[in-house]
C-alpha cells in the first residue's frame, strides 16, 4: 500500500511542480517586436515621432491587456536610414530577439528586406506607403495603415475635381524631389489628372534640401496653377510656400502624407496658412476613442500626426495577433493570414478602417484632407475612392 | 625593412615576397582557418555583420587602390559600386549565370569609372573630387530615370547567387562566397602594388612631374587604376545586390561614396591592410554604438536609444577627427607600431 501511494505523492509533487514552473511562463508569454527607427539620420525629424507612437502603443497593449496574458516584448534600433544598417538591425531581430513582427519605418529598409520577411515569413506593417508594397503577389508580409502614396494623390484629385465650380478644366502643376520617393506619386498623379479632365500646367523638381524654389516657381506663376502637389518633406514644403508668398503666387497648394505635418506653421509662417495636407490619422486632440488613451500616455502633451499613426500600426498588429492567438497557433504565417481577415477593422477612430485581403493588402482607399488655419490642422474632408484592382500595385 | 632581424633575402624575389617568413605565413593560415571556422558557431546576426565586412572590405581596398595609391580622390565610388550591382541586377533578371555576372559587374563599372576618369588628365586634387563628384550625381541619376533597365524607383529584385547548382541562399554561405571575393580581391590589389603599374600609381601619386619624366603614362596610369578600382567596385556591387536580393537608387548616393572614403582614412591611406582595418571598423562601429545603447537602456531602465542616437553622427565625426589629428596614417600605421613594440620588447630602442 505505500508504495502505491509513494508513487502517487511524488507524481502529485512532479505535476505540481510543473504547474508552479509552468505558470509564470504562461502568464508571462511574451510576443517579441522588432522596431526599426530613423532617429539620427536624414528622416530623424518624422521618424523619432512616429518611433514614440510605436513604444506608447506597445505600452498600451500590455496595460490595456489587449493580448490577454501575453506581453510584447520590442527591440527598437535606430538604422539612421541606412540599408545596410537596416540589414544587420534585421539580423539581429531575427537571430537574436526571434521577432514575431517587424514594425518598420522608410522606403528604403521596407524594400530591402521585401524579400527576407517573405522568406522568414515575417509580418511586416512599415511607414513606407509606396503603392507597390500593396501587390501581395510581390510583397506577401508587407502591410500599412494609411492609403499608399498614390491613393492619397488620387483622392485628392478626386476632391478638387467634385469641388470644382467653373467651366475650364482645372489647372494643375506638380512640384517635387528628384528621389524615388518624391517620383513614386508621379506617374498615378498624371494619370489621374488627365482621366479627370485637369490640366497639367507645370512640372518642377525641387531638391529635399533645396534653400530656395524662387526659379520654379516662377515659372509655375506663368503657368498659373490652379492646384499645385507638393511631393517633398515638410522642410522642402516650407521652403516652396514661403517663396511662393513672396511671389504672390495663388494657388492652392497641396501636399502628400510627410509635405506637411504640425512643424510647418512654425517653418512657414503664415505661408502655411490655406495650405491642404494628405494624411491617413486623425490629429492630436482629435475627439475619437483612441485619442483618450494617447493623452493619457503622453499626459496631454500634443503629439505630431506620425505618432498617431505608430500607434495606430501597433493596434492594427496587435489585432492581427490576437486574431491568430484565438485560432491556436501563434507563427508569422498565422498572423499574416490573421491580418487578412481584417474588415473595416477600426483602431479606435486613429484612422479610417482597415481592411486587408489575401490578394490585396490596400488598409483602405481613404485620405484625409486637412487644412491649415491659424497655425493648426483643420480636417477639410474624407475623400474614399472606389477600390479598383487596375490601381493595385501602381 | 619591416621584417624581422635576422631575416636574410638571396634574391629580389624572395624579399619581394607578399609573406616572406613562415611564422607571418602560419599566422595567416591560422587566421584563415579561424574566418572559416568562426561563423558556423555564432548566430546569423555576427554573420551577416561579417558579410557586410567582407563586401566593404572590398569596396575600400578598391577606392584605396585609386585613392590611397595613385592619389586620385573620387567621390563617386559609391556609384561606381552602384553600376556594378545595377548589371548584377539586371543580368540577373535574363537568367545569366552569377559566375558571368560577377565580372561582367565589373567590366561595366570599370567602363564607367574609366569614362568618368578621363578628365583625371587635366584634373587633379579638389577639382578631381569635384568631377568624381559629378559621377556621382550622374550615376544616381541614371539609376532612378533609366527605368526600363534599373526600375528607376521601384528597385530591381535578385534571387540568391547559384554556382554549379549550389545556392548562396543562407547568410552563412553568402559569408563564404564573400570571403572568398574578398581574399581574392586583397591579394589582386596587394600585388598591383607590387607591379610596374602599381609603382607608377604611386609615382603618379608622389609627383606627377617627376613620374612623368622618368617615362610613366600619366594618362595611361590614372586610368588604369580608374578602371582597375571601378571593376573591384563593380564586384562589391554586384555581391552586395545578390546580398541584400533588393536594390534602390538610395544605397548607392554620396554617403556610400564619403563612407568609404572615411574607411580608407581610418585605416590608412595607401595601405592594402589599412583599408581592411578601416572596412571593418566603419562596419562594426555603428552596431557597437546601437549595442552600448542597447546595454544602457538595460542598466539604467527606460529607452535611452533617442537620446544615445543623436550622439550616433557626433560619435562618428569625432572618431573620423580623432584620427585624422592623433593618427593620420590611420590603423594601418597603429598596427605596425604596436608590431614593431613586440619585435623591439622589451628595448625601446
Amino acid at each position: 500500500m505505500k508504495h502505491p501511494l509513494r508513487r502517487l505523492a511524488r507524481a502529485l509533487a512532479a505535476l505540481a511542480l510543473i504547474v508552479v514552473l509552468a505558470a509564470p511562463a504562461a502568464l508571462a508569454q511574451e510576443i517579441s517586436i522588432g522596431m526599426l527607427a530613423d532617429l539620427s539620420g536624414p528622416t530623424a525629424d518624422v521618424s523619432t515621432p512616429y518611433a514614440s507612437g510605436l513604444r506608447d502603443g506597445a505600452k498600451y497593449i500590455n496595460e490595456a491587456g489587449l493580448l490577454g496574458a501575453a506581453k510584447l516584448k520590442f527591440t527598437l534600433v535606430d538604422y539612421a536610414y541606412n540599408a545596410q544598417q537596416a540589414l544587420s538591425a534585421y539580423k539581429k531581430f531575427t537571430s537574436q530577439d526571434n521577432i514575431l513582427f517587424l514594425q518598420g519605418w522608410g522606403t528604403q529598409d521596407t524594400e530591402a528586406l521585401t524579400q527576407f520577411v517573405t522568406k522568414d515569413k515575417i509580418p511586416t506593417i512599415s511607414a513606407s506607403y509606396s503603392a507597390h508594397l500593396t501587390d501581395p503577389s510581390k510583397a506577401p508580409y508587407n502591410f500599412f495603415i494609411a492609403a499608399d502614396y498614390s491613393t492619397q494623390v488620387r483622392a485628392a484629385l478626386k476632391y478638387f475635381k467634385d469641388n470644382w465650380k467653373e467651366s475650364r478644366a482645372p489647372k494643375l502643376a506638380l512640384m517635387y524631389p528628384n528621389v524615388p520617393y518624391g517620383l513614386a506619386s508621379i506617374p498615378p498623379a498624371k494619370e489621374y489628372a488627365k482621366e479627370l479632365g485637369f490640366e497639367l500646367v507645370g512640372e518642377e523638381i525641387v531638391d529635399l534640401k533645396a534653400m530656395d524654389a524662387t526659379a520654379q516657381l516662377l515659372r509655375l506663376a506663368k503657368a498659373a496653377p490652379d492646384f499645385t502637389w507638393i511631393g517633398g518633406t515638410t522642410q522642402s514644403t516650407a521652403v516652396i510656400l514661403k517663396d511662393a508668398q513672396k511671389l504672390n503666387l495663388k494657388t492652392q497648394f497641396f501636399t502628400n502624407i510627410w509635405g506637411a505635418d504640425e512643424n510647418l506653421p512654425p517653418l512657414a509662417g503664415p505661408a502655411a496658412e490655406g495650405v491642404i495636407s494628405l494624411q491617413a490619422a486623425v490629429a492630436y486632440g482629435q475627439d475619437v476613442p483612441g485619442m483618450k488613451a494617447i493623452e493619457k500616455l503622453t499626459g496631454g502633451k500634443p503629439q505630431m500626426t506620425h505618432y498617431v499613426r505608430g500607434f495606430a500600426s501597433m493596434l492594427v498588429m496587435a489585432e492581427g495577433i490576437k486574431r491568430a492567438q484565438a485560432k491556436g497557433k501563434l507563427g508569422g504565417e498565422e498572423i499574416k493570414a490573421a491580418l487578412e481577415t481584417l474588415r473595416d477593422f477600426d483602431p479606435m477612430g486613429l484612422t479610417a478602417p482597415i481592411s486587408y485581403f489575401p490578394d490585396d493588402h490596400r488598409p483602405n482607399m481613404t485620405a484625409y484632407l486637412y487644412v491649415f488655419k491659424g497655425g493648426k490642422m483643420e480636417l477639410l474632408a474624407k475623400q474614399s475612392l472606389e477600390r479598383k484592382k487596375e490601381w493595385l500595385g501602381k | 625593412m619591416q621584417d624581422k632581424c635576422g631575416l636574410f633575402f638571396c634574391s629580389y624575389r624572395a624579399e619581394s615576397a607578399l609573406f616572406p617568413s613562415g611564422f607571418q605565413r602560419a599566422c595567416l593560415a591560422a587566421f584563415l582557418l579561424a574566418l572559416v571556422i568562426i561563423p558556423l558557431g555564432i548566430n546569423s546576426y555576427y554573420v551577416s555583420i561579417l558579410c557586410l565586412m567582407n563586401i566593404a572590405v572590398i569596396g575600400a581596398v578598391s577606392l584605396n587602390l585609386l585613392t590611397g595609391l595613385c592619389g586620385q580622390i573620387s567621390l563617386g565610388h559609391g556609384a561606381f559600386f552602384g553600376v556594378g550591382a545595377y548589371t548584377a541586377g539586371i543580368l540577373a533578371a535574363k537568367g545569366v549565370p552569377f559566375l558571368v555576372t560577377l565580372p561582367a559587374s565589373g567590366a561595366v563599372a570599370a567602363l564607367a569609372g574609366m569614362a568618368f576618369g578621363l578628365p583625371s588628365l587635366r584634373l587633379k586634387g579638389i577639382y578631381l573630387a569635384i568631377a568624381s563628384l559629378a559621377a556621382q550625381l550622374i550615376l544616381e541619376y541614371v539609376f532612378l530615370h533609366w527605368e526600363s533597365m534599373t526600375g528607376g524607383s521601384n528597385g530591381l529584385m535578385l534571387m540568391a547567387p547559384e554556382i554549379f547548382g549550389l545556392k548562396f541562399d543562407s547568410d552563412i554561405k553568402m559569408f563564404y562566397l564573400t570571403l572568398a571575393v574578398a581574399a581574392l580581391t586583397v591579394l589582386a590589389v596587394s600585388n598591383i602594388t607590387r607591379t610596374r603599374p602599381g609603382r607608377a600609381f604611386v609615382a603618379i601619386r608622389d609627383h606627377y612631374l617627376s613620374a612623368e619624366i622618368v617615362g610613366v603614362n600619366l594618362f595611361a596610369g590614372k586610368l588604369q587604376a580608374f578602371g582597375l578600382s571601378s571593376f573591384l567596385a563593380g564586384v562589391g556591387g554586384c555581391l552586395w545586390a545578390h546580398y541584400t536580393n533588393f536594390i534602390t537608387p538610395e544605397q548607392f548616393n554620396i554617403g556610400l561614396s564619403i563612407n568609404y572614403l572615411a574607411m580608407i582614412i581610418i585605416g590608412g591611406l595607401g595601405s592594402v591592410l589599412g583599408a581592411v582595418f578601416g572596412a571593418v571598423f566603419l562596419t562594426v562601429l555603428p552596431e557597437a554604438l546601437n549595442a552600448v545603447a542597447a546595454l544602457a537602456g538595460q542598466m539604467l531602465g527606460g529607452d535611452p536609444t533617442a537620446s544615445l542616437a543623436a550622439l550616433k553622427g557626433g560619435v562618428f565625426g569625432l572618431v573620423l577627427t580623432l584620427f585624422l589629428i592623433f593618427e593620420p596614417d590611420g590603423l594601418a600605421q597603429r598596427w605596425r607600431m604596436a608590431k614593431a613594440y613586440w619585435k623591439l620588447y622589451p628595448f625601446a630602442h
